[in-house]
């Protein structure tokens, strides 16, 4: 199955692909509305993005209340926007951060565009590639931790 | 709302004595002959703030303003800049920066933030969407750009706030304190965080939740498609990537223009050792990029031996790496990304710090400066150690680094001496290029609007040195030759147009100037895809122009005359011994008639003339400046 996978090291932390996302997805450039959103530790020269990663046993889909969450054909997580409540449960359920709600309380969540990631196709620095892979597990306080620890930072 | 695209539509204005914030409608008139950015800030300047203001009084404003571009997909927008007028010039005062506060502003909901007045006990001001509060700051006092940036991501319980904060050494009054957003994105000329201190602003934190649209996203789409790749086939993409500016370090050596032990020579022996080359190749670690940038061409760094083990940051830039090694003759890289490492956390401008301490060296190297005159410090070329007590000494305004910590100008004053060899224009410190290696950049320093800076013009092409080029622009070969002086009016007059409109639109000078990306006519059809407002190639210039010619007029009326554009005598009367500048000087006169010329401005007194004014719409002016002459 075909995933979105991230090398830290080459985040460079430009958010072109939260702007590519909003275009995309809303018509408008909005990092508030994309479906993938990176995390900055300017401090650290740090860069992660955090985006849904289609995990086999996604909890967002078994917490969910009104099963609003389900999975698609091609692997993503639809959500049915009748029977979503608004509740966010999803968004304190999902493992990496993924899911953030709109200004209505909508959950955005990351729909691979169809199988032509646009975040994917507009990254400057191709830190982010959608490749054929069955396991993406790494965490963003995993990759900080890992580079931190390669350049002898630890405050 | 305006119906215009890209733009944000609203203006912000925060009175700190009341404690009070209010929001007009972006005027589609303004946008049409401003843009935003530095048109904005340069027009509201112009009306607002008179001579009799004084920089560090409450009536003087304090403006933070960016352009239609930015918050979009556009390539490299998202720059603003800070205006006022300057505490260390007097006059005009603005700068630019990077980094994702730009963005931040566009997404709360504004294109211009204003400051005035002064806030009776310290506060940061945190805008979040359209709500506006005055936060206490009592607790930050004196704590450094990093220490604060951390305590307001705390306070406010959100780490995804973009801050712009006053330093220490703008607490303590030093003339030359900067802003710094993403900590060390500085917009630190001409002392723009020196007036935010003085207003009772530790920093401005932003959190926008908005949007931005365009007014025809497809056109826009593909000229962004089509700029994305231009960019990334442009022969300077894979050095810009590598290195950022620092790339020219060793070309600037080369052609003998890079200044070394305060212009006293033109090629640094040492060079190789503080390039960017090995910058790149021993430090860097990661790159980082500013918001919607392509290249992206900022680094970070970590040293990993010797004594600044554990030394890590971003940066720095060709004007830093260069003005904390080659200017001060200081041939040790770690060191000079120690002192840099400084500048950012206590919040002052690299340029104007190695400036007064390279200056205090030639002075010391000269007989004229004893050790009981710089508290015992030695100031021989090159001494890092005593750079970077220096650096401290100025930012808390303690014994010489207090003499120091007006600038150059001030300090000849106070000593008595010297003041022939402060590298200075209005005040102002000049950049890492020697003028009498680039004629044309020294044009652009003479008559900047800011003083003695490059970025109000930066006529790249000059560094081709090519014929060929200025024949076919100017119809004056010489114009694109680096060592002639014809047709350097016509050169610098384009090119500050050029600027005026990349410093209005708000993306990356570095690449869409540098790199000859959005020129005029990219830029007309830019800004019809981006904000639906119809320009002709020539009516952009046009813009530029205008704002080039209200600068002046905010500095004519600061009693600014053609004896102030001028360049230190070093530059028109000594030539460099050695190198591939050496032997001819800065022919100043010439080149300022042809400029004055060029520009409609009168020969005598660099006073822009009546019907030059009243050509760009400028009536009103015209009329206040006839009144003074």
């Amino acid at each position: 199955m075909k995933r979105i996978i991230v090398e830290a090291v080459e985040c460079a932390g430009c958010r072109v692909c939260e702007l590519a996302c909003s275009y995309v997805h809303e018509g408008k450039f909005s990092p508030s509305l994309s479906r993938i959103t990176v995390i900055k530790e300017d401090k650290h020269g740090l860069d992660y993005p955090l985006y849904c990663r289609q995990c086999q046993s996604c909890p967002p889909i078994s917490t969910c209340p009104t099963g609003a969450l389900s999975r698609t054909e091609g692997g993503t997580v639809a959500v049915d926007q009748e029977a979503c409540i608004g509740c966010g449960s999803c968004v304190t359920a999902c493992n990496y951060d993924a899911i953030k709600l709109d200004a209505s309380s909508r959950p955005l969540i990351c729909d691979l565009c169809g199988g032509e990631p646009e975040c994917v196709r507009r990254c400057p620095t191709d830190a982010l590639r959608y490749v054929e892979s069955c396991v993406f597990t790494e965490t963003l306080e995993d990759a900080f931790a890992r580079l931190r620890m390669e350049w002898n930072i630890d405050d | 709302m305006t119906e215009l695209g890209g733009y944000a539509g609203k203006i912000l204005s925060i009175n700190l004595t009341k404690r009070e914030a209010k929001t007009v409608d972006l005027d589609k008139s303004l946008a049409f002959q401003f843009l935003g950015g530095r048109g904005f800030n340069s027009k509201l300047l112009y009306e607002a703030v008179g001579p009799d203001t004084d920089p560090l009084g409450p009536e003087n404003m304090l403006m933070f303003a960016t352009g239609p571009l930015v918050g979009t997909m556009f390539p490299t927008a998202s720059r603003f800049n800070i205006s006022a007028k300057s505490p260390q010039t007097g006059i005009l005062g603005d700068t630019n920066a990077g980094g994702h506060l730009a963005s931040e502003i566009k997404f709360a909901g504004y294109d211009q933030i204003v400051l005035e007045g002064r806030s009776s006990s310290p506060v940061y001001v945190y805008v979040n969407d359209g709500e506006v509060e005055f936060k206490d700051a009592t607790h930050m006092r004196g704590k450094d750009v990093y220490e604060t940036d951390d305590i307001i991501k705390d306070d406010l319980g959100d780490r995804r706030v973009q801050t712009a904060i006053a330093g220490p050494a703008a607490e303590n009054g030093v003339r030359f304190a900067g802003v710094f957003a993403n900590l060390m994105r500085a917009a630190s000329r001409t002392g723009m965080g020196t007036v935010m201190a003085s207003k009772g602003v530790k920093a401005l934190a932003v959190r926008g939740t908005g949007s931005i649209e365009v007014a025809h996203p497809r056109r826009f789409e593909r000229l962004v498609d089509e700029i994305v790749v231009e960019i990334r086939n442009h022969e300077q993409y894979e050095g810009r990537r590598r290195m950022g500016t620092t790339r020219i370090l060793l070309m600037a050596n080369a052609m003998g223009f890079l200044p070394t032990r305060h212009y006293t020579a033109g090629s640094f022996e040492h060079a190789e050792e503080v390039s960017g080359e090995r910058l790149a190749e021993e430090f860097n670690v990661k790159s980082r990029g500013c918001f919607a940038c392509t290249i992206p061409c900022s680094r970070f760094y970590v040293v990993r031996e010797g004594r600044f083990a554990g030394l890590y940051g971003e940066g720095p830039e060709y004007e830093s790496q260069g003005s904390l090694t080659s200017r001060t003759g200081n041939r040790e890289l770690e060191l000079a990304l120690k002192a840099n490492d400084m500048c950012n956390r206590l919040g002052m401008d690299v340029l104007t710090v190695s400036e007064c301490i390279s200056w205090a060296m030639e002075l010391y190297e000269r007989g004229m400066l004893t050790r009981e005159e710089t508290d015992g410090l030695d100031l021989s070329w090159g001494n890092g150690e005593a750079m970077l007590t220096l650096i401290e000494k100025i930012s808390m305004r303690e014994g010489f680094g207090d003499i120091l910590a007006d600038g150059t100008k001030p300090a000849a004053m106070k000593l008595g001496k010297g003041m022939d060899l402060t590298m200075q224009v209005k005040g102002l410190d000049l950049i890492m290029a020697d003028p009498r290696g680039l004629k044309g950049f020294g044009l652009g320093y003479a008559v900047a609007s800011r003083g003695g800076d490059h970025l109000r013009s930066e006529p790249f092409l000059e560094l081709n040195d090519d014929p060929k080029i200025g024949e076919e622009m100017f119809g004056v070969p010489e114009a694109t030759l680096r060592l002639a002086d014809k047709g350097k009016g016509k050169l610098i007059s384009y090119f500050e147009d050029w600027n005026a409109v990349i410093d209005a639109l708000e993306p990356c000078k570095n690449i869409m100037q540098n790199m000859e990306i959005l020129t005029f006519d990219r830029a007309s059809e830019v800004i019809e895809a981006t904000t639906g407002m119809r320009m002709t190639p020539a009516e952009v210039r046009l813009v530029g122009a205008r704002i080039v010619n209200i600068e002046r007029a905010f500095n004519v009326r600061e009693g600014i005359r053609r004896r102030d554009d001028s360049l230190p005598r070093r530059f028109r009367e000594e030539p460099l011994e050695e190198g591939a500048s050496s032997g001819t000087v800065f022919d100043q006169e010439p080149m300022l008639d042809e400029y004055y010329s060029e520009r409609g401005w009168d020969l005598e007194t660099g006073v822009p003339r009546r019907e030059t004014l009243e050509g760009l719409g400028l009536s009103k002016v015209a009329s206040e400046l006839g009144r003074i002459e």
